[in-house]
């Protein structure tokens, strides 16, 4: 086991310690304030990497992209903003338990998951990084595209309660997901002659735009329609007086979300081996298959811990086992990946399969970092981000939600310096009004979105390999399997269904 | 009288223009140089402007820093170039055969040859047919027969369809009189991992990317006349008697046009120090490539002949 030796050597370098330390507050900082993520910090960060020893530059940038995972998860609780991409799933319950006045509980809870999926993500690592890397070698496109399918259908079960606007919800999400150039030919679809069109609609605008924005609409038609001032105060009150139980967590608490994080750590360690399906994916996955195992489904989207429990696993699970395709094939598994990965090269070392046999000592360093990284940003985390809770919580409606509605401006425009991608927001955020006026499947949506573009681009790259049509996924073992699963959840799904419809009508005639 | 004082006002407006150009010029640079790389970080062009970067210390007084707009297929950073105050602080290096093929089959104002001024050539990039290690094929004749025995049953990988791999490849093809179905992959990284992994049975990828690889993939020939000189190993398709396209890809230096003509010749002597000097080679070469210099009006020849070369091939694309 060389991450022993590695982990002794780490331990014992006061100047590095401190490195990582700092790495890790920076970090939860970016992926705390809309606008700012860790990759964003990471690529502003870089040139300062250039004078540092290559094992300092990594392990600087490396937990930053950690931390700044689980900080994405503060601005989801508290703000309704994925700091992050990944952290979108955490909103959907993080934020109804802020309102609860909840947040520092939910933040413990997302805490604790997000060092419970990490350390799985990085012991998975650290074992298996040969495996992983001829593992994710098997999987061409047939077998990503199957995944994409299981995923798709795992997914579905977070939408809600109308089947029908949901699936409604997940095909327009399709359908803006085909705005750009096609994956396979490279021309233009339902660009309209512009430009900026033709790079696509960018994830993070239009989630800002549907999720933060879209909120922001509907909190000022609520407030237009209810009129009443008192209603702002019986808040600040109500979330004074729970204060005391919001902001503790006890182990009767956590206990019920552990097999949750549990799950999602797996989830996110398996995400993370296939390179390109990303932590948001994973975290999507592991809420949807949690809400269906869970014991209090009803809960989950109104304030259910478990429901932070669940993708916060899994997103920072995603972490550790990504890093093995991005070493050992070359293949960056996110920003933070493809940054990494020019680190490695400006510092003059070769990533490859050679890697381990060149700079295996450098390697297991890393990892090492990494896992000093983890605890890092979970003690400050832990003791720390409660306290930004009670401060935040203080602040009165009327001022948070034009800061938030800024907040959404600054942070589409800086994700890539583009003002089209403010434009994009902007509709997205009238879009994510509109659907949730009118009952449509806001998360469905995003999720499709992400979704799509993937599945077309591996579906069709399948079509192009094979010779028998769509028969190639039966040809193959592992995408064959893929679909079977995707196929059983989904008549799970449905004979589901059915029983609740019948039920339902059993009780009307009883009525 | 308002006419003629607007003209005065307009007369001194040009002169004081004229002058601040004037010193403009003469005491540039005095801030960081931004050099936009129209692809991701991590890619061959990029890791040639951060070789740029990092060997420009105590040739250029100021920093160098490298700003990644990826996008449409490198349009996205030409884009924002072209239309950067052409003060010698916005510049672009990009890969120029793909660029070139870009503005070739996309809908674009932008004209590879014409809308920039050309600085400097720094690197060459090259493409190459590479098949998995386990593959049958042990040659380049191996795979013309096995496409000539069953047309169209052979699966060929590459990086995107527009950029001068894919290309070369139809050029390969075409010039063979062979048929095989492309599978393009979203950039070099996935596309050799997709080849390692036996997804198609030959693929057209960068003859760098055999750096570190070796045990993994067999690259039979490179897409030349005669051999890279850092990967040299590999045979090229000139010395085979294979017919191939001259399609490859020089790393080039532009400025937007109207950049003052003192600043563009300053960037190129400070390039052509640059690229000689010892650590810029060094840190190119644990990637598979090399410096290439050549002066932006042999760049500009370069590029016209390309351009020459590769427009039987794309109207042979149906487009």
């Amino acid at each position: 086991m060389e991450i022993f030796p590695a982990l002794l050597s780490v331990v014992t370098d006061p100047v590095l310690l401190l490195a990582i330390l700092l790495a890790a507050v920076v970090g939860m900082i970016v992926g705390a304030t809309p606008g700012l993520t860790a990759s964003a910090a990471i690529a502003m960060l870089l040139p300062i990497t250039f004078y540092m020893p290559p094992l300092f530059a990594l392990a600087f940038l490396y937990v930053i992209g950690k931390s700044g995972r689980y900080g994405g998860s503060i601005a989801a609780i508290l703000f309704n903003t994925p700091g992050t991409a990944a952290s979108a799933a955490t909103q959907l319950d993080g934020y109804p338990l802020a309102r609860l006045g909840k947040a520092g509980k939910a933040m413990k809870v997302a805490t604790i998951s997000s060092i419970i999926g990490d350390f799985m993500g990085d012991i998975m690592l650290v074992i298996g990084v040969g495996f992983i890397a001829a593992l994710a070698l098997k999987l061409g496109p047939p077998e990503t595209f199957a995944i994409y399918f299981a995923a798709f259908v795992v997914i579905g079960s977070v939408i809600g309660k109308s089947i029908l606007k949901g699936l409604a919800s997940a095909l327009i999400g399709i359908l803006v997901a085909m705005v750009g150039l096609d994956p396979i030919s490279g021309e233009e679809r339902y660009t309209f002659g512009s430009f900026e069109l033709s790079n696509g609609i960018g994830l993070v605008p239009l989630m800002i735009g549907v999720f933060v924005l879209g909120e922001v609409f509907a909190q000022f038609e609520e407030r237009r329609k209810t009129a009443n001032p008192t209603e702002d105060d019986t808040r600040e009150v109500e979330s004074n007086k729970s204060f005391d139980d919001g902001n503790s967590l006890t182990w009767q608490e956590y206990k019920p979300c552990l097999p949750h994080a549990l799950r999602g750590g797996l989830i996110g360690a398996g995400i993370g081996v296939l390179p390109g399906l990303g932590s948001a994916i994973a975290a999507f996955i592991s809420y949807g298959e949690g809400k269906r195992r869970a014991k209090n489904p009803e809960q989950w989207g109104k304030g259910a811990l478990e429901g932070v429990a669940a993708p916060e696993a899994a997103n920072n699970a995603v972490s550790g086992p990504s890093m093995a395709p991005l070493l050992t094939l070359g293949i960056p598994g996110s920003t933070i990946g493809a940054i990494l990965l020019g680190v490695f090269l400006i510092h003059g070392i070769q990533v490859g399969p050679t890697l381990f046999l060149t700079d295996k000592e450098l390697v297991y360093k890393l990892f090492a970092c990494g896992i000093f990284g983890i605890a890092a940003y979970g003690l400050i985390g832990y003791f720390g981000a409660t306290q930004v809770a009670r401060l935040i919580l203080k602040i009165p409606t009327q001022v948070l939600y034009p800061l938030i509605f800024l907040t959404t401006f600054v942070a589409a425009y800086s994700a890539r310096g583009s003002l089209f991608d403010v434009t994009v927001m902007t509709f997205a955020g009238f879009g994510g009004w509109l659907m949730r006026k009118y009952d449509f499947n806001v998360a469905a949506f995003v999720i499709s979105f992400v979704l799509a573009k993937g599945a077309e681009e591996t579906f069709r790259q399948s079509m192009l390999m094979s010779d028998g049509g769509a028969l190639i996924f039966i040809e193959r073992p592992i995408a064959l399997a893929f679909l079977l699963v995707g196929l059983a959840a989904m008549a799970f799904r449905i004979r589901g269904i059915m029983k609740d419809r019948k039920l339902a009508s059993g009780g009307l005639e009883d009525a | 009288m308002k006419r003629r004082s607007f003209f005065a006002g307009l007369v001194a407006a040009a002169t004081v223009t004229a002058v601040a150009t004037g010193s403009l010029a003469a005491d540039w640079p005095r801030r960081p140089i931004n050099l936009v790389v129209p692809y991701k970080a991590g890619g061959g062009t990029d890791a040639y402007a951060r070789a740029i970067s990092a060997a420009a210390e105590g040739v250029l007084d100021v920093p160098v820093v490298v700003v990644n707009k990826p996008g449409s297929g490198g349009l996205n950073g030409a884009n924002a170039v072209v239309r950067a105050k052409p003060d010698g602080y916005t510049m672009m290096m990009t890969s120029g055969g793909s660029f070139l093929l870009s503005t070739m089959m996309r809908e674009t104002k932008i004209d590879a040859l014409e809308s920039f001024d050309f600085v400097a050539q720094v690197g060459q990039l090259k493409t190459s047919i590479m098949v998995p290690k386990d593959s049958p094929f042990q040659s380049v004749q191996d795979v013309i027969d096995a496409a000539k025995a069953k047309p169209g049953s052979l699966r060929w990988a590459h990086s995107g369809r527009g950029g001068f791999h894919f290309v070369a490849g139809l050029g390969f093809l075409a010039k063979n009189d062979i048929e095989a179905q492309d599978v393009p992959f979203k950039g070099g990284g996935p596309t050799r991992a997709a080849l390692i992994g036996a997804q198609a049975d030959f693929g057209f990828l960068g003859v760098q990317q055999l750096a570190g690889f070796e045990e993994q993939l067999r690259a039979l020939a490179v897409n030349s006349k005669d051999r890279d000189e850092i990967m040299a190993a590999v045979p090229s398709f000139g010395e085979l008697g294979v017919p191939f396209a001259a399609v490859s890809s020089p790393v080039i230096v532009f400025a937007p046009k109207g950049t003052p003509s003192e600043i563009v010749t300053k960037l190129e002597t400070a390039l052509e120090k640059i690229t000689a000097k010892p650590e810029f080679a060094e840190l190119l070469v644990k990637r598979g490539t090399g410096p290439v210099y050549q002066t932006g009006s042999d760049a500009k020849t370069g590029l016209t002949t390309m351009k020459a070369d590769a427009e039987p091939l794309i109207a042979g694309l149906g487009k």
